[in-house]
């Protein structure tokens, strides 16, 4: 058996996994409640139950408009539309959901150390997809220079 | 763009349509719309060349300096 891979192909396992993983970020969203009190029971430390809850609950939705973010940038690509604003939007869109979701978990990070890492990996990919977004930008004004060059 | 194309006047005084401009060139009709309406962010020296040719006239006579405010 053969299989070729495509960049058509590729794209379309993107999408499928961002669709995955927007369903699986919709599930975890009637799991909150559960998993902070299994937290709360099992780490020994002093409850912190309605503050997990809460950044849990803010962090899934700011997750959630990240994803949404990517599909519609994905489905641009599939209609060929790369260099557009939309797709600049998007990113953008995409990296300060990061960073939010980074201040969220800093605030965590004074009950709960450990919370900061958590903040600094949502900080580190929300500073990568801003240098893509300036990227992009770039590209569309070359898309652009290029398109109006006579 | 203080860059302003004057091919109108040109076209005018050489009593020439755009259709007839674009195919003569040899670009289309879009871009030469875009060229005259000062929305192009470029010139190649070889549609300005051809654009010279067929107007029988120099790039200056085309193109014109204007000071931003």
């Amino acid at each position: 058996m053969n299989i070729k891979w495509t960049a058509k192909k590729s794209l379309t396992l993107t999408r499928i996994l961002t669709l995955v993983t927007l369903v699986l970020a919709g599930a975890a969203l009637f799991c909150i409640p559960v998993m902070t009190e299994w937290y709360d029971a099992v780490s020994g430390h002093e409850p912190i139950r309605m503050m997990l809850t809460v950044c849990l609950y803010l962090s899934a939705f700011l997750g959630i408009a990240a994803l949404l973010g990517l599909l519609k940038m994905l489905d641009n690509i599939a209609k060929q539309q790369v260099f557009v604003n939309q797709n600049a939007f998007c990113l953008r869109l995409i990296s300060w959901c990061c960073f939010a979701v980074a201040a969220i978990w800093i605030v965590l990070a004074f009950r709960r150390p450990l919370a900061f890492f958590v903040a600094f990996i949502a900080a580190f990919g929300g500073l990568v997809v801003r240098v893509v977004k300036n990227l992009l930008e770039m590209g569309i004004t070359l898309r652009e220079e290029n398109d109006y060059t006579i | 763009m203080p860059i302003m194309v004057n091919l109108d006047v040109m076209m005018a005084k050489r009593k020439i349509s755009a259709g007839e401009l674009a195919e003569r060139v040899d670009i289309t009709p879009a871009n030469l719309s875009i060229l005259k309406n000062n929305k192009a962010k470029a010139v190649r020296f070889s549609t300005l060349e051809a654009i010279c040719r067929e107007l029988d006239c120099q790039p200056g006579d085309v193109l014109e300096y204007v000071k931003e405010e």
